[in-house]
């Protein structure tokens, strides 16, 4: 990793017209590369859903779901190299507006929503249905990049610091709750205590996030019943194989007999109806079971590549919001793969996390190509 | 409104040194930490504990199907099913499972116990047995049954009740030859007879196929077979047996026993004389394959009767292992008079005696090495009489001469050449021999060692061996060996099963026809032939002529033995009664040995092989051959006739073929015309029968009832028959200027038959000075 020395010491404005320069192949390359093995691992893995049509969707089809992401995946990659040409004082200027607009339609949601088990997440017409908690996301990275660097030193306050993140936060967890949307409530908090943490606020109060949040769990576990359940069955899946651990343990057989080197693309026999959610969610788990424990791993070390690459453009980058952004995105990549994979191996309790550019989702895949693009185009404006 | 460019916003500037620290911190932990951790936990997941989940995957994805093979069908010679099996399911509980999936026992009980009828309590608690995978519930269950266990799976989403296909036996016929097709145990293993000695060929070997499944248990896409073992069906077995021999032998040894109220069971062997294939093998009392535990109701009463439940299951594991007791196979007992034929044979064959030897008789005849003298059965003796009178007499004094002729050595060299006897290098040993063939429960034969019988000082075991006693074979051994005495002197294997076919229908096993030796030579057999046939044919002198069948030639023997350790221990004499019998005479096809066990004194016939075994001989050939496809010779010289066509002739015209056929009429109704007959054209009616026409009146349709012709004579029977618009046919030929009574009638008497029709007799001579006893 190289950086200025003179940037180092964080105190010589930038003077320069940024050049708008190549962007990082690198980065663009791991995305690609990514891209492609989540659509083949969409069509391996959706085919017998698919092809069986349990939930009366597609017709019996087996190439359904594969066809609607191929569009995406294409759609997404034009958007993505879109983004890429926008400057970055682009998305600085438009960041308030971007999260007032996500704010609304977040409030739409519960009043208009598209309820889908138990919970109403998506808004949209017919089957074209976009996540708004997706896109607040975002909103929070360029959102919060702007008003850092505009605070600046007053970062360090509780005033400046704290209280008007804090209250995005609140806007916006509040909304999810409603839905109820509990696992981007977690990463949007996550997001943005990062983006804090980059921020400049000061230490002791993660300190003091963490004892709350700590305190906020207890209170969770003894009061809600749904909760402690799902701890019971994170540290014994076994206990309830078919009920609230058969997802979970489902997962476990598929990655399990992955072995070192899998069944062979395609073979996998969990994604037969015994896997829930295997096209979407735990798709993971069908590419370990497949791809086995090498293909995995190859994987995880292509998406840690990306990550390390986002973190080195945010690194190199002149500016500071770009240097903002780039990190916020590339840590709720990096949030979004670790906790999707967590999940899937029962690292940590189950609950619905994408895994980006694997996972079934047409809008998802959208957003996510975007923010890569966002990063790609910060990329240009370093110094290469 | 123009913007300055975003380098020149007043607060634009680079990340500061804490943000870049914060940023290095955040890469490592989301770029390298997160990721180890990952690793690592897939490592632990897919490495460490890879068995245990593949294990787990694999029990909920593959179905494995233990293809159970069909096992092989028995059929007879000309293919007619005997044993065939069909697809049942067994129902079995997983307790462990109906835990697991938290499934209603007490409604798994109920249903289970309404369906397959069975305790509720009982099913109750085997649900409770949640340490087990596998309780058996039922056996075998039909496919209607499987069917509503199924539907009430699918109804209730049951996991924890299983049903596993297997097969299960059916015999077509029940009964028929239940000794030689025997039967199979609860887990399709063959217990006896063919299904026992065959279980190898016709089990075959189970496969198994493993498939991959989806979650609802249906087949993938493709590549569903994980593993395939390949089970292989059983082989059908053909035997040589012809069900519908079978089936007349069963019938007249039945009403044998019925008749003569034997006390001790019977049994009847059909031979093909050439090849020593087994045509009929029976053995009464029989049992239901589909039902061998069965046992009869008189067993039942026994066991009410019994003092104990240990008394009662004696009682009936005595009476099950009496009724799967193939007496023809695995009883051995005195031939008595029937090994004349063997004596006889080897007499001629090294020339001791010859047709024109005579032979006196004088009631008795006495022996070295025995104090009183054999006695004939005839006690006045028969005199003088040459070879063929001695056989047709079955004069015992004779054949002792014939045997001390012979001599011990020779005697014992060909009783071992016939088969009955094999030895050991061991003079002191009793000797035994089997005839090898392909049945498992074969008895041997018991014989005095080579020390006893030829000693020099006492000839009375020789003596008395030669007239079929002191020793004691098994019925088939006798029909093999009567066999190759009649077939040109070939001593056959005798065998059961022809062929066995791989489950495609290639053939897997061809039976040769196998010749153990040549014993006499084809000459010497042409002479036993013709003797014996006089036994049969001769009217006046032959022991045996109750077996005789009209326009067949027809030879044979009587026997009747004293079973000499009854009389020992009870004081009462108990007879085997038993004729062997060959057709046709001058080129035999078949032997057939009927014995009958105890009969009683009650049946009013006099006990002996000629009045008792003798006819129902008869009776079976007179089934059999027409059967068999040999045609009647001396037809015209019969006492039976052909009706003739009668119908649109002038009476004038009618007469007189009638006259020719020797016939004689009634007339019905008015006119000259023959519009009708009673009996139709073609049916064999007694000759002298009187027939009916029907002029210009229709045949009245009526039905007769049958009426007892037993003990009746000849015309007699043809009387009260005609008197019914019934006809006679008598299958025994007429012995002119000789008593002869109806001893069995091919209709039931009391049962119906229309008028018109035609009954066959068989006629039996009583002349015991001629019968006798032997």
């Amino acid at each position: 990793m190289r950086y200025d020395s003179t940037r180092l010491a964080g105190s010589s404005p930038v003077a320069v017209k940024a050049r708008r320069g190549q962007m990082d192949g690198g980065f663009l390359l791991l995305v690609l590369v990514l891209l492609l093995m989540g659509l083949i691992m969409v069509l391996s893995s959706s085919y017998p859903r698919a092809y069986y049509d349990p939930g009366k969707v597609t017709g019996g089809k087996a190439l359904y779901y594969f066809l609607r992401q191929l569009v995406f995946a294409l759609l997404g990659t034009g958007l993505m190299l879109l983004l890429s040409r926008l400057p970055m004082s682009f998305y600085r200027r438009w960041a308030y507006p971007f999260l007032g607009m996500t704010l609304v339609l977040l409030a739409l949601v519960p009043l208009i929503g598209v309820k889908a088990n138990g919970s109403r997440r998506w808004l949209g017409v017919g089957s074209l249905t976009v996540q708004p908690s997706e896109l607040a996301k975002l909103a929070v990275i360029l959102c919060f990049s702007a008003m850092i660097c505009r605070f600046r030193e007053k970062m360090r306050s509780f005033r400046w610091g704290i209280l008007p993140f804090l209250g995005i936060l609140g806007l916006i967890v509040g909304l999810l709750v409603l839905e109820p949307h509990f696992s981007a409530s977690i990463i949007i908090l996550a997001l943005g205590g990062s983006m804090m943490f980059l921020g400049g606020v000061r230490l002791f109060w993660f300190v003091g996030a963490l004892g709350a949040a700590g305190a906020g769990l207890a209170v969770l576990l003894t009061f809600f019943p749904y909760a402690s359940s799902r701890i019971s069955t994170w540290l014994d899946p076994f206990s309830s194989p078919s009920a609230e651990g058969y997802q979970i343990v489902q997962s476990l057989y598929s990655i399990g007999s992955g072995g070192l080197s899998g069944l062979g693309l395609g073979a996998g026999r969990q994604k037969y109806l015994f896997l829930p959610e295997e096209h979407n969610d735990f798709i993971f788990s069908v590419v370990c079971e497949e791809l086995g424990f090498l293909g995995a791993a190859l994987i995880l070390v292509l998406f840690a590549l990306l990550i390390l690459r986002g973190y080195r453009i945010a690194l190199n980058c002149r500016s500071r919001f770009s240097f903002l952004v780039c990190a916020g995105i590339t840590t709720l990549l990096a949030l979004q793969v670790f906790l999707n994979v967590a999940v899937v191996t029962n690292l940590l309790p189950c609950t619905g996390i994408s895994l980006p550019f694997f996972s079934y989702g047409g809008t998802a895949l959208l957003i996510q190509l975007g923010e890569m693009g966002i990063v790609l185009s910060a990329s240009r404006e370093n110094m290469n | 409104m123009k913007k300055i460019p975003m380098c020149s916003v007043p607060d634009e500037q680079g990340p500061n040194r804490q943000m870049l620290r914060r940023a290095l911190l955040l890469m490592a932990v989301c770029g390298a930490a997160a990721f180890a951790l990952l690793l690592a936990k897939l490592c632990q997941i897919q490495l460490l504990e890879h068995d245990f989940y593949e294990q787990r995957a694999l029990e909920q994805q593959l179905r494995e199907a233990p293809s159970s093979p069909r096992r092989g069908s028995i059929t007879d010679a000309r293919g007619r099913l005997l044993a065939v099996s069909a697809s049942v399911d067994n129902v079995y509980l997983s307790p462990a499972e109906i835990r697991q999936y938290g499934e209603d026992r007490e409604l798994i009980a109920r249903e289970l116990s309404r369906i397959l009828d069975l305790d509720y309590e009982e099913l109750l608690e085997k649900t409770g047995q949640t340490g087990s995978w596998y309780v058996t519930a039922a056996r075998k269950v039909e496919r209607e049954t499987a069917d509503a266990i199924r539907a009430f799976k699918t109804a209730y989403g049951i996991r924890g009740v299983r049903l596993e296909p297997d097969t299960r036996r059916y015999y077509p016929n029940d009964s028929l030859a239940c000794h030689l097709i025997g039967f199979v145990g609860m887990d399709n293993t063959g217990l006896e007879g063919i299904e026992a000695r065959y279980d190898d060929s016709l089990q075959g070997s189970a496969g198994r196929s493993l498939r991959s499944t989806n979650a609802f248990g249906t087949e993938l896409l493709f590549d569903s077979f994980e593993d395939y073992e390949p089970g292989e069906d059983g082989c059908d077995v053909v035997l040589s047996l012809d069900a519908a021999v079978q089936f007349m032998v069963e019938k007249h040894l039945r009403q044998a026993v019925e008749d003569y109220d034997i006390q001790n069971g019977a049994g009847a062997i059909c031979m093909d004389v050439n090849t020593g294939a087994i045509l009929a093998m029976a053995s009464l009392d029989g049992y239901d394959l589909n039902h061998f535990l069965d046992v009869s109701d008189e067993v039942r009463q026994q066991m009410a009767a019994a003092g104990s439940e240990e008394e009662a299951q004696q009682i009936l594991d005595a009476a099950r292992a009496r009724q799967w007791r193939n007496k023809a196979l695995s009883d051995t007992y005195e031939p008595g008079s029937t090994f004349k034929i063997i004596t006889l044979s080897m007499a001629l064959e090294e020339g001791v005696v010859d047709l024109s030897s005579s032979f006196y008789c004088g009631g008795s005849v006495s022996v070295k090495g025995r104090t009183s003298p054999i006695r004939c059965w005839k006690t006045e003796g028969h005199g003088g009489q040459n070879l063929t009178q001695a056989v047709q007499h079955s004069c015992n004094a004779a054949f002792v001469n014939i045997g001390l002729r012979m001599g011990p050595e020779r005697f014992y060299d060909y009783c071992e050449a016939f088969g009955f006897l094999q030895k050991t290098g061991d003079p002191e040993e009793n000797l035994t021999a089997k005839t090898g063939i392909d049945l498992a429960g074969e008895s041997g034969s018991i014989w005095w060692s080579e020390d006893v019988f030829c000693s020099p000082r006492n000839q009375s075991q020789l003596a008395a061996a030669s007239f079929g006693q002191t020793f004691t074979i098994t019925p088939l051994q006798l029909v093999t060996a009567v066999s190759a005495c009649v077939n040109g002197g070939r001593l056959m294997r005798p065998y059961v099963v022809q062929r066995i076919l791989n489950p495609d229908g290639s053939v897997k096993f061809e039976h040769e026809p196998e010749m153990v030796r040549q014993v006499i030579r084809p000459e010497t057999s042409e002479k036993v032939r013709s003797i014996l046939e006089q036994v049969v044919g001769d009217n006046k002198e032959g022991t045996g002529r109750n077996a005789a069948v009209a326009g067949y030639r027809i030879g044979g023997k009587t026997g009747t033995s004293e079973k000499v350790s009854l009389e020992a221990s009870t004081g009462k004499k108990e007879y085997i009664v038993s004729f062997i019998g060959f057709a046709p005479a001058d080129d035999p096809k078949i032997a057939l040995l009927v014995f009958l066990d105890t009969p009683s004194d009650r049946s009013g016939i006099y006990i002996s092989g000629g009045q008792m075994a003798a006819p129902v001989v008869g009776n079976m050939l007179a089934d059999i051959l027409p059967y068999l496809g040999v045609e009647p010779e001396n037809a015209e010289e019969s006492d039976t006739t052909a009706m003739p066509r009668l119908e649109q002739l002038e009476l004038t015209e009618a007469a007189a073929r009638l006259k020719e056929a020797g016939l004689q009429a009634r007339t019905v109704g008015e006119g000259t015309l023959v519009t009708g007959q009673l009996p139709k054209a073609g049916r064999s009616i007694a000759r002298g029968s009187q027939v009916i026409l029907y002029l210009g009146t229709e045949i009245p349709e009526t039905e007769q009832t049958v009426p007892n012709l037993y003990g009746l004579g000849y015309e007699q029977a043809r009387e009260l028959l005609a008197q019914r618009g019934l006809f006679l046919r008598s299958r025994s030929p007429l012995l002119h200027g000789e008593e002869q009574r109806v001893a069995y009638q091919s209709a039931a008497a009391g049962s119906s038959l229309p008028a018109g029709d035609v009954i066959t007799v068989t006629l039996i001579s009583a002349d015991d000075s001629i019968l006798g006893r032997y």
